[in-house]
Parts: C-alpha cells; sequence; structure tokens
C-alpha cells in the first residue's frame, strides 16, 4: 500500500490518532493499578510483620511486668551493678541517640564489675518468646534486649545458642542491635515532647526494613509503665501473600484495540469528513477510558477488601495464640490484649483498620476504598486529558507538521537539545513542579506520596501573606514577631536600599576620584579595590562572621583601642545590621566603581574642554555631561544589583544567620530555613513563590520606569 | 600631581581618602593571611593580657603574626581531610567547565546559525530562567535529586546543577560571539564537502576561541565558588567541597581559624586571579546583558 503524500487521509490520522491516545491512556492505567496492586500486597506483607511484632510486645510487656507489685522485670537487679550511664534515671536521648560509645565504654564498666547473678529475671519472657516462635513458622527469629544491663534477654535466632545463648550480655559486634534500640528509644521520647508541645510525631518509633529475600526485619521497643526499657527485633521469612500480581493483560489489551477497530469500521462509512470523524474518535476515546477505568477500580477495590481482610484474619490469629499463651503464663490480672493498637503506622498510631476485638472495620475499610476511588478518579481525568491532547495533537495534523517541522531542521534541534534537555529536566521541570509543590503540605516525611494527595490549595500562601501580627504582646510587653513575613519583607527592602545606596555612593566616588587626570598610581589603587570583589563572597563573609565575634574578633579589639566597650554584634538587630550591612558594603562597591570607572573614561575628554571653553563651572560639568553618560551603565549595574542584593543569600546566612532570633534574616534565608532546617517544604515553595513574585513585579516596574524615563528624556 | 592650574583641587586630600579606602579593602585579607601563617587556630592576632595597655591592644589588631610558621598549611593538607575537598572541587569544576561549554557551545550555535520554530521561544526561555529564585529551584532539586534520584553527595548531581546554572549566560554569550564570525567560511568548506559536525569543531569552534575561554572560565567559577548547593546536597564528610570544607572549619561550634585562612588561601588565590584577568569580560557582558533584558 503506497503512503500517498497530498491529500491528507483524516481518516487514517484518526485511526492512528485513537489508537496513540488510547495507549497512552490505557498503558499508564495498566500500569498504575498493577503499581498499586504491587504496593498494597508488598504492605501488606510489611503490615502482617508489624501486627506479629506488636502483638508479640504485648505479650511481653504483661509477662515481663505481671500486675502483681513485684519487681520481677528486665535486668532489674543488675542495676545495683551498672554504675555507667545506662543507670541514669530519665534517659537523655541525644546521649544516646547517635549510637556512639556507649556500649563499648559500658561493657568495659561490666567487666570489671561483678558478673551477673544467675537469677533468672527474664525466665518468663524467655519462655513467652520460644512459645510465641513455636507457633509462628514465618518467623525466623525473635531477639528481645534489655536495655538495663546491656542484655539479650531472649532469642530464638539460631546462632544465639550453646556459649551464645540467651540471657548474655550483648558483644561488641552486635552494637548495631543495641544503638538501634537507643534510636527507637529517643524516637519516642522526642516523640512525646513533639506531641505534648501540640505537633505531630515526626521520628519513626519501629523500624522496619525489608530484607533481600523479601522477608522483613522488624523492631519496636518494649515499655514498662511508660518507660523504654528494651526492644523487640524479628525476622519475617518472605511472605507469599506480597507477590507481585501479574498485569491483567488481556482487559487492557481489549479497551485498547476495541474502540480503534470499531472507529476504523466506522471510518469506512464516514469518510473523509473530518467533524465526524474527530466526534467518533473522541466518544470512543471517552468509552474506552471509562470503561477501562471501571474495570481498573473494580480490581483496586477487590484488592483492598482481600489485603484488608487477610490483615485482620491475621490479627485475630495473633489473639488467640498470644491470648493463650498469657492466660498460660499469667493467669490473673493482666490487662486484655489490645489488637487495635497492633495495625500500626512507624508512629505508632493505630490505623484503626482493626478492631480491639480483632475483626475488621468495615466502616473504616469502606472509607479507604472510597479514598482510593477518588484518588484514581484524579488519575484518569489527568490521564484523559493528556490522551485527548494527543488525539486532537495527531488527529487535526499537528503531529504530521512537526514531524516536518523536525526533520527539516534536525541539525538545528539536534545542536539544541543537549543543552535544552538539560535546562527541561533541571530548570524548568523543578520550577513548575515547585509551583505544584507551593500548593501542598508536602514535607520531607510524605515527599514520595503524589503531588494530588497533600493538596491544600491556596493555604500556604494565605498563612504567610495574611498574618499581620508583626507585632505582638508577650508578658514582658510588646515584642516583635521577626518570623512574620512582613517583618522579614521590610527588613529585606531596609537592607537591599541600604547596600545599594552604599555601593553606589562608595563606587561612584572612588571612581570618579580615580578618573582624576594625573593622579599618582592610579593603576596600583584601581587593583587594589577590584580585590573584594574577586574573594569569593562566602569567604568574605566568614572572615567578617570572625572579624565580628565578640571575644576574639578584631572589631572589638579596635573598639577597646579607643576606649569602647566591646559590643555583641549578633545579639541586638541593629548592631547585627551594621555587620552585614558592612560586609555586604564591603564586598560590593568594587563592582560599581569599574562599572562607574569604565563609563566615566569613556567619555570623550573634548566635552569637557568644550564645557570649560562655555565657562561652565565644575559642578555645571558634572551634571550636564558626567551623570548623563554615566547613566546608561550605571542604571543596567544598578538594577542587577538590587536583584542580586535582594537575594543576598551567603552574607546573611554566613555571617548573621539571622540573628538575633530571626531578626535580620532575609527572604531567601527565610526559605531556605524553613526547607532544610524545618523541612516544610510545601510552604518554602510557596515562600519562595512570593519572592518570585515580588522581583517579577520589580522587574515590570523597572522596565516601565525606564522606559518613561527614556521617553522624558527624548 | 605637580602641576597645579587655576580650579584644579590638590591631589593630597584624595590620596588620603583613597590610601584609607585602600587599608580598609585589604585589611580583611591581611588579617587572614596572618591567621594563616601565625601556626595557630585562634582567631585572635596576639593574646590580650586582662589589664591590656594601648601597646597590647595595638598588637592585637596589627595583621602579622607573632610567629610566622606554615605548619597550618602542612597540617591542613596532611591531617585535615581538606586535600580531599580540594580534589572534590576540581573534580566537579572541571566536569562542570566542560559539559557547560559543550553544551552551550552548540546550543549558542544553532541560535545563532539557524533559523528554526522555537528559535526565540528557547532564547527567551533561557533569559526568563535567570529569574527563578534559587531557593525556590533548591527545594524541587532537592527532592529530584536526592529523594528521586538518589543522587545526594555524588559528583553528577552537583556537576549537572552547576552546569545548568552556568548554561543560560554562557549560550547568550556565545551566541553573540557566533554571530560576529562571517558565515560564508562554513558556507565554503561545505561546498568543499565538509560534514555539519566537521564544520562547527574544525571551523566554527577554533575561531570563536575567545569566547570559548570565557564560557570556560565562567563555568569553572561557578563551581568553584558555590557554597549553598553543595552545602545542601553533600552530606556526606568526605564528598565536602572546598567551600563546604572552609565553613566546616569555623561553622558552628568549630573554631579552627587557622585551616579555614590558610584553606582560604589555597582556595581563593588561582580563582581570584583568574577573575582579576576576566572581569572586564563579565562587566561588559552582564551589563550588556541588562540592557537587553
Amino acid at each position: 500500500m503506497r503512503a500517498p503524500l497530498h491529500p491528507p487521509s483524516h481518516r487514517r490520522r484518526f485511526v492512528i490518532g485513537l489508537a496513540c491516545a488510547l495507549f497512552l491512556g490505557v498503558g499508564v492505567g495498566l500500569a498504575l493499578l498493577t503499581a498499586a496492586r504491587t504496593a498494597e500486597r508488598h504492605q501488606l506483607a510489611s503490615r502482617e510483620a508489624v501486627v506479629t511484632l506488636r502483638a508479640l510486645t504485648d505479650l511481653i510487656e504483661r509477662v515481663e511486668a505481671p500486675p502483681a507489685s513485684t519487681e520481677g522485670g528486665l535486668g532489674d537487679e543488675l542495676a545495683g551493678l551498672d554504675t555507667g550511664a545506662e543507670e541514669a534515671a530519665p534517659p537523655a536521648p541525644s546521649e544516646n541517640a547517635g549510637g556512639g560509645m556507649g556500649l563499648g565504654d559500658e561493657l568495659a564498666a561490666l567487666d570489671s564489675g561483678a558478673e551477673t547473678t544467675a537469677a533468672e529475671p527474664g525466665a518468663a519472657v524467655r519462655h513467652a518468646v520460644t512459645r510465641f516462635a513455636e507457633a509462628h513458622p514465618d518467623l525466623r527469629s525473635v531477639r528481645v534486649v534489655a536495655f538495663e544491663g546491656i542484655r539479650l534477654e531472649a532469642s530464638t535466632d539460631p546462632a544465639d545458642t550453646g556459649a551464645r545463648a540467651a540471657p548474655r550480655r550483648l558483644e561488641r559486634e552486635e552494637k548495631d542491635v543495641y544503638d538501634l534500640g537507643q534510636r527507637l528509644r529517643a524516637a519516642i521520647e522526642e516523640n512525646r515532647e513533639t506531641i505534648a508541645g501540640g505537633g505531630s510525631p515526626i521520628n519513626e518509633e519501629i523500624s522496619s526494613q525489608e530484607l533481600s529475600d523479601g522477608g522483613f526485619s522488624i523492631a519496636g521497643s518494649v515499655e514498662r509503665r511508660g518507660d523504654v526499657v528494651g526492644m523487640v527485633l524479628i525476622r519475617t521469612a518472605p511472605n507469599p501473600a506480597a507477590r507481585p500480581p501479574a498485569p491483567a493483560w488481556l482487559p487492557a489489551l481489549v479497551a485498547w484495540l476495541a474502540p480503534v477497530a470499531l472507529l476504523a469500521l466506522l471510518a469506512l462509512g464516514i469518510g473523509e469528513r473530518r467533524t465526524v470523524l474527530a466526534a467518533a474518535a473522541l466518544l470512543l476515546l471517552a468509552g474506552g477510558l471509562f470503561g477501562f477505568s471501571r474495570w481498573a477500580l473494580g480490581v483496586l477495590e477487590a484488592e483492598r477488601r482481600d489485603t484488608a481482610s487477610q490483615l485482620a484474619a491475621h490479627a485475630n490469629a495473633q489473639m488467640k495464640t498470644a491470648g493463650e499463651l498469657l492466660a498460660e503464663l499469667v493467669p490473673t490480672g493482666a490487662a486484655p490484649l489490645d489488637p487495635s493498637r497492633w495495625d500500626v503506622d512507624p508512629y505508632r498510631v493505630p490505623r484503626a483498620l482493626v478492631t480491639a476485638e480483632g475483626t475488621l472495620d468495615e466502616g473504616k475499610l469502606g472509607e479507604q476504598v472510597r479514598l482510593d476511588a477518588g484518588r484514581l478518579t484524579r488519575s484518569v481525568a489527568v490521564l484523559a486529558l493528556l490522551a485527548l491532547v494527543l488525539l486532537a495533537f495527531i488527529g487535526f495534523g499537528g503531529a504530521a507538521s512537526a514531524g516536518q517541522n523536525l526533520r527539516e531542521h534536525r541539525i538545528a534541534y539536534a545542536y539544541v537539545l543537549p543543552a535544552m534537555a538539560g535546562m527541561i529536566v533541571l530548570v524548568f521541570f523543578p520550577f513548575f513542579y515547585s509551583v505544584a509543590l507551593s500548593f501542598t503540605n508536602t514535607n520531607i516525611y510524605n515527599a514520595n506520596k503524589p503531588v494530588t494527595d497533600l493538596w491544600v490549595g491556596l493555604d500556604n500562601y494565605a498563612a504567610i501573606l495574611s498574618d499581620f501580627s508583626v507585632i505582638r504582646s508577650t508578658p514582658d510587653g510588646w515584642a516583635v514577631n521577626y518570623e512574620n513575613f512582613y517583618w522579614t519583607f521590610g527588613f529585606n527592602v531596609v537592607w537591599t536600599i541600604a547596600n545599594v545606596a552604599i555601593g553606589v555612593a562608595l563606587g561612584l566616588i572612588l571612581a570618579l576620584i580615580l578618573n582624576t587626570k594625573g593622579l599618582a598610581l592610579r593603576p596600583l589603587y584601581r587593583v587594589l579595590l577590584i580585590l573584594p570583589w574577586a574573594v569569593p563572597n562566602y569567604i568574605t563573609s566568614l572572615i567578617f562572621q570572625g572579624m565580628f565575634h565578640q571575644q576574639f574578633g578584631v572589631i572589638n579589639q579596635m573598639r577597646q583601642l579607643v576606649g569602647l566597650d566591646p559590643v555583641a554584634w549578633f545579639d541586638h538587630p541593629t548592631t547585627s545590621f551594621v555587620a552585614v550591612l558592612t560586609t555586604n558594603g564591603w564586598l560590593s562597591f568594587s563592582f560599581m566603581m569599574v562599572v562607574s570607572l569604565g563609563a566615566l573614561q569613556s567619555i570623550p575628554s573634548d566635552l569637557y574642554e568644550a564645557a570649560k571653553v562655555d565657562g561652565a563651572s565644575r559642578w555645571q560639568q558634572f551634571k550636564a555631561i558626567t551623570l548623563p553618560s554615566l547613566k546608561p551603565a550605571l542604571v543596567p549595574a544598578i538594577i542587577l544589583s538590587v536583584i542580586w542584593t535582594f537575594n543576598q543569600f551567603n552574607v546573611i546566612y554566613l555571617v548573621s544567620a539571622g540573628q538575633p532570633a530571626g531578626a535580620t534574616e532575609i527572604l531567601i534565608t527565610q526559605a531556605y530555613k524553613l526547607a532544610f532546617q524545618q523541612y516544610r517544604y510545601g510552604y518554602a515553595a510557596a515562600y519562595s513563590m512570593v519572592i518570585f513574585l515580588i522581583l517579577l513585579a520589580y522587574g515590570v516596574f523597572q522596565n516601565r520606569a525606564s522606559r518613561a524615563t527614556e521617553a522624558i528624556g527624548e | 600631581m605637580t602641576r597645579k592650574h587655576g580650579g584644579e583641587i590638590p591631589h593630597w586630600p584624595l590620596h588620603l581618602f583613597l590610601i584609607l579606602m585602600v587599608v580598609v579593602t585589604i585589611y580583611p585579607i591581611l588579617l587572614v593571611l596572618t591567621i594563616a601563617f601565625s601556626g595557630g587556630q585562634s582567631l585572635s592576632i596576639a593574646d590580650v593580657p586582662p589589664n591590656a595597655g594601648a601597646g597590647d591592644r595595638l598588637r592585637a589588631i596589627l595583621p602579622w603574626p607573632e610567629d610566622v610558621s606554615t605548619s597550618n598549611f602542612r597540617s591542613l593538607f596532611i591531617q585535615q581531610p581538606f586535600a580531599r575537598w580540594l580534589g572534590n572541587s576540581v573534580i566537579i569544576a572541571t566536569a562542570t567547565t566542560f559539559l557547560g561549554v559543550f553544551l552551550a557551545s552548540t546550543a549558542a550555535y544553532a541560535f545563532s546559525r539557524f533559523r528554526f520554530p522555537g528559535r526565540r521561544a528557547g532564547l527567551m526561555s533561557f533569559l526568563v530562567s535567570q529569574m527563578f529564585p534559587g531557593t525556590l529551584m533548591l527545594i524541587a532539586l532537592y527532592i529530584i535529586i536526592v529523594q528521586w534520584l538518589g543522587l545526594g553527595s555524588t559528583y553528577s548531581g552537583l556537576v549537572l546543577m552547576y552546569t545548568v546554572t552556568a548554561i543560560p549566560f554562557c549560550v547568550w554569550m556565545m551566541k553573540g560571539y557566533f554571530d560576529t564570525i562571517p558565515k560564508e567560511l562554513e558556507e565554503s568548506a561545505l561546498i568543499d564537502g565538509a560534514s555539519q559536525a566537521m564544520i562547527f569543531f574544525r571551523i566554527v569552534l577554533p575561531l570563536a576561541k575567545p569566547a570559548v575561554a570565557v564560557t570556560a572560565l565562567f563555568s569553572f567559577m561557578t563551581a568553584w565558588n558555590e557554597f549553598i548547593q553543595a552545602a545542601t546536597f553533600m552530606n556526606k564528610e568526605e564528598m565536602y567541597t572546598a567551600p563546604v570544607g572552609l565553613r566546616f572549619f569555623v561553622g558552628g561550634f568549630s573554631q579552627q581559624w587557622g585551616y579555614f585562612a590558610a584553606g582560604s588561601i589555597v582556595t581563593a588565590i588561582p580563582i581570584m586571579i583568574l577573575f582579576l584577568f576576566l572581569q572586564k569580560y563579565l562587566v561588559s557582558g552582564l551589563t550588556a546583558g541588562a540592557v537587553k533584558g
């Protein structure tokens, strides 16, 4: 079959267009569906493991500290032997959180001390663990660590037999196990403080690691009356339920090819009528995608129900085994087990899918299914839009002419492609991604979720711009709220104006002096005065930060030389401002000087000669000749310098770091702090967008203004 | 300056002012030299006794070390990991230079020589990209490069970012230069049967040597002097660049001013010399760009 170039076949274009559009829609849809199902099953496996861990922990906590008042806890009697930091009553999280040298030192201290007495405090715990492991063939190993005495209290690990059998002290090589426990303890304690302060927890209280074979290694802490006293670490065998599903090719193929075949048939009857063809293709596209998405939704819902009931069944089974063990080991008075606290997220917040009776909460499940449906519908809507664009592009001949274009200018595009690809991936895409981020509450912990799940609309912008509480009352009277956007913005403006004024004034004066005819040593002065511009500005900033040091800085030494008191420069907004202003003044006047000097030297000297002949005074010469000739060079330099100074990150960040209390923060350092010290990516993106809009407004205004002055000048 | 005719101001007040400014200008630089050659880590030049007289105080601000020693430079490279950091900077800046020159010169050549749909839009988009604020890009790039691509603490992540930072300026500058090279040379080469690639690499690039040099230096300096992206993306100590390492010496609670000063000298001297050669091109490039924009 020949492919005639003229006239174009609308029929063929629409059939190809529909095929491509549906391929895009159905293909991506199928990939999303498969990914979601895989994730669901994977999550089931990890949640089952967490449930097992929590059930075991619940059991151990009850067995280890029975309601009867006798203290028979994990290695309690060891406390008397251990004189190390371990004993200090409220365990300081920071001390052990990094997992530094704690264990080694303590082991050494213990080694020299008395040997453990052979009382069996953890016998009940060991018994419970052994019995629990027997009931769970899918558990590879269980290890229980007590912090007091750094003991391995119980273990079913094949390696921990013979001389290494529990109970024993942890060995040096097992420091990472101990450190993990301390990390979890620190996380729990830190989270408690955060929650008490009204925040939401940020540290993971359950550590979950997927092993290379598909099993999980999960650790959680053991508590006694609210104190974290130990850790349970389990390894599970690969869970058969976690096997990824096979993609459902057949329905996808049908959804792709059936509408295409139908359009091809219809096209025989329609002929080359473009509008009718377009309408038919549109209908078939919508129909195909709609059908496919309904089917996908059904599959996903079934998957969700299936995994949820599996999870509930798992929790129920745990409740039975653990309950039987508990009844056996602690015959009286133990609090009942609570399965609703077993299915938890990494912050130990219950997901509420399993009830206290160990059954499935249908209402919660329905809620999750509805959430899924909403999410899927949004994705399909976006996909459908893209597919529609593709259909129109191919159907109406856009693709053909674009292809024509590409072929014709392929050399040019080949040259531009590498740079353009880099710019698109690392500049334009990130820009639009940031714009999207600014409408979300993305932070470091949820950055992997799709943007649509975190959408908060204009909330960030509203929070930034509608907070006018620059000054607020405190118990000690009125105080400025330095974190407020308008304070920072105001400071940023003052900072910019002051700096540019200093830079222009100094630069211009120096340039005028250096332009004096017959002045000796001019080249030497010029080179020396350019130096500040040549020094990298982060080095300048760090030096000046040192020079303004309260005790050792030379500036305070100079003040003392002339009999003044040393100043704590960064303790007060005004002095801190002086410090950053001095630094920026030092590093920015050279640029203005070089620019002005260049412009001054290009003024022909006969202009001045002529003015002198006409009897003009020096001031008149300056006003009529020098200033107008400086303007073309100075105006763009000032515009540039305003933008540079407005965004002068390094000086503020390295010299004052916003001290005191964020008073000398400028917008861009504040945005950085929000993003990389508080990890509020979404909010920081909105903050940065505001900065961008301010600069954009300045750019437009400046453009207008310079055009207006030009118009007046002409 | 001995010539004095009516109305001329005398030169000595000008010299006085200039000398004052020169002192202010070079004092911080001399201070760095003093601390670097002091052999110690102290920020102060000399210890001031509790009830110091004017002499002691004067000594403490005079930028000359009490004992001259090069031990800071030696231990900077032997005891401290500074050689590694400097090496990181060299690798990153060199890679950025090559990649930047390659990408900028090819794109600039196309923008200068060919007329194709999207040419104007492409050029304008490069200009507009210069207005995106740094932190805005930093957040998105951090998520993309570190959290999605896993390129945190790697050379390639930083090289890619520095290259695209430098590209727009370099493209505009090189396009301006290519515009001045007569087209006839290439046309005659084409008639002689040279391929497009041959024309670009064998004829155009050699003719544009000055512009290539400036582009290369600009790319190099962009990468060499960059602090905040490197500080954000390089979390492992052995992957620090020189600027991040210098800040490591005196940031937070660390007060190793001797190492900082010695390291600053090693890092800054080469780039300062380059800069003094380059500054006139930079000034004209910047102001010309601003006038056009």
